[in-house]
């Protein structure tokens, strides 16, 4: 019954690893969705704990015509244990359903805006800025927003490393996979890392959409390196240092894609997804073990009455 | 409809850039110069008589061929406020689960050294990034 919850320790504490580690495309969607298979089996068996709890009130074991006493009898998990996975679970549902909904607000902001920027030809929305800005924006086939400032500050090898770069954020949504990865995060605050993880590892699977369009590895890192002065520069000299203090994730995007092509590892691959079947099946016995004890409370309750 | 193994509408955006990037009307073989080898003139003139039929582009003659640049669209500067307005609403959260995708974060202190002395070396030859 714990499995699920020590799988989110586990993963919680490997995934900036296996960021690193994992070819960024593969981070990405098994992250994501082995964030999401934890989040939900820990929901479920906190869940069970709860309703095993509830489920002692004399009230509710009427209402269900079962046996509070038999429910309670041999029970995995102590009563405070049992009452604290209640509040807990509903809390973390309660997170995640905002999550999701704050995520569908974007959503729809983001689309409103697209249709706001007009038919842009191509996808292309040149804005006429002082400011190096560059940025893809999802919905309605997508956008993707570049300043003058931040195409003048590029030679034309790496403007054409930066459209490939979001052309290929647009065209593998990478949007969807950062936004289910926030509210697996937000129903298990374990995975909070693993959510981060993956915000960076779109980044980096972009990044290798382009070096493969381009076929220069170099070619990208020069022009991360590029737009990352230019903006740095311009946001010393005019705006405010807002976003001062930002992780070395452009840095660490450079030097990866120096290192050469990321090898697949397949073994890690596989042992992850191991791990998601193994906390699949602790959820599935859970359940299965929950409902033959439901039922044996309601056949003491039905021989009782 | 692709060049040199280019997505399908990744030159059209390539021309665009070039042209925005310039500030001035361009003529084909400037475009072309601009955006390097690889390219056939034909090419390029197809993607630029293609976005000035879209009528994203403005066409005027220069000597005996055409200058192309971006054409003035109405709706531009609203654009542009919207544009601004949307990345200042998105990046907002502290939680980086937004839907804006960013082509780079800004830079921490150590980072802006690095990528320098990346850019550096690149002009040097295509060296190693040191940690």
């Amino acid at each position: 019954m714990t499995l699920p919850l020590a799988a989110g320790v586990l993963l919680g504490a490997t995934a900036p690893w296996l960021g690193r580690r994992l070819p960024p495309a593969t981070s990405v969607r098994l992250l994501t969705i082995l964030m999401l298979g934890v989040a939900l089996a820990g929901g479920f068996v906190l869940a069970v704990a709860g309703a095993l709890m509830v489920g002692q009130i004399p009230v509710v074991a009427a209402e269900g015509q079962w046996s509070a006493r038999a429910l309670a009898s041999g029970l995995p998990v102590p009563p405070a244990v049992g009452t604290l996975a209640a509040v807990v679970v509903a809390g973390l549902l309660l997170a995640a359903v905002r999550r999701a909904a704050l995520a569908a607000r974007d959503l729809v902001r983001a689309s409103r805006a697209c249709r706001r920027l007009g038919p842009a030809v191509d996808g292309l929305v040149v804005i006429d800025d002082e400011h190096p800005d560059a940025y893809a924006l999802p919905g309605l086939g997508g956008r993707v927003v570049v300043s003058t400032a931040m195409l003048r500050a590029l030679p034309a090898a790496e403007r054409r490393v930066l459209l490939a770069h979001e052309a290929a954020h647009l065209a593998h949504r990478h949007h969807l996979w950062v936004q289910a990865a926030a509210v697996a995060a937000a129903a298990n605050p374990l995975l909070r890392r693993g959510a981060r993880t993956v915000g960076t590892a779109v980044e980096r699977w972009a990044d290798e959409v382009a070096a493969a369009e381009v076929g220069d590895r170099a070619l990208v890192a020069r022009a991360l390196a590029r737009a990352g002065l230019a903006r740095t520069g311009s946001t010393r000299s005019g705006r405010s240092l807002a976003l001062a203090g930002a992780d070395s994730a452009v840095a660490d995007r450079a030097r990866a894609l120096l290192a050469g092509p990321p090898p697949p590892r397949r073994a890690l691959a596989g042992a992850l997804t191991a791990l998601l079947l193994v906390v699949a099946t602790a959820a599935l016995v859970t359940s299965v073990d929950t409902e033959v004890r439901f039922e044996a409370a309601e056949s003491v309750y039905a021989a009782a009455h | 409809m692709a060049a040199n193994g280019r997505r399908r509408g990744a030159l059209e955006q390539e021309v665009l850039s070039s042209l925005a990037a310039a500030g001035r009307p361009l003529t084909v073989a400037e475009v072309l110069a601009d955006l390097g080898h690889g390219l056939a003139y034909t090419t390029v003139l197809t993607a630029l008589t293609r976005l000035h039929a879209k009528g994203a582009l403005r066409r005027e003659p220069s000597g005996r061929a055409f200058a192309y640049s971006l054409a003035d669209d109405p709706a531009a500067v609203g654009a542009s406020v919207t544009a601004r307005r949307m990345a200042r609403l998105l990046d907002a959260g502290h939680d980086r689960a937004g839907v804006l995708a960013r082509f780079v974060a800004d830079l921490s202190p150590q980072d802006e050294r690095l990528l320098a002395e990346l850019l550096a070396d690149g002009r040097a030859q295509d060296g190693e990034l040191q940690p």
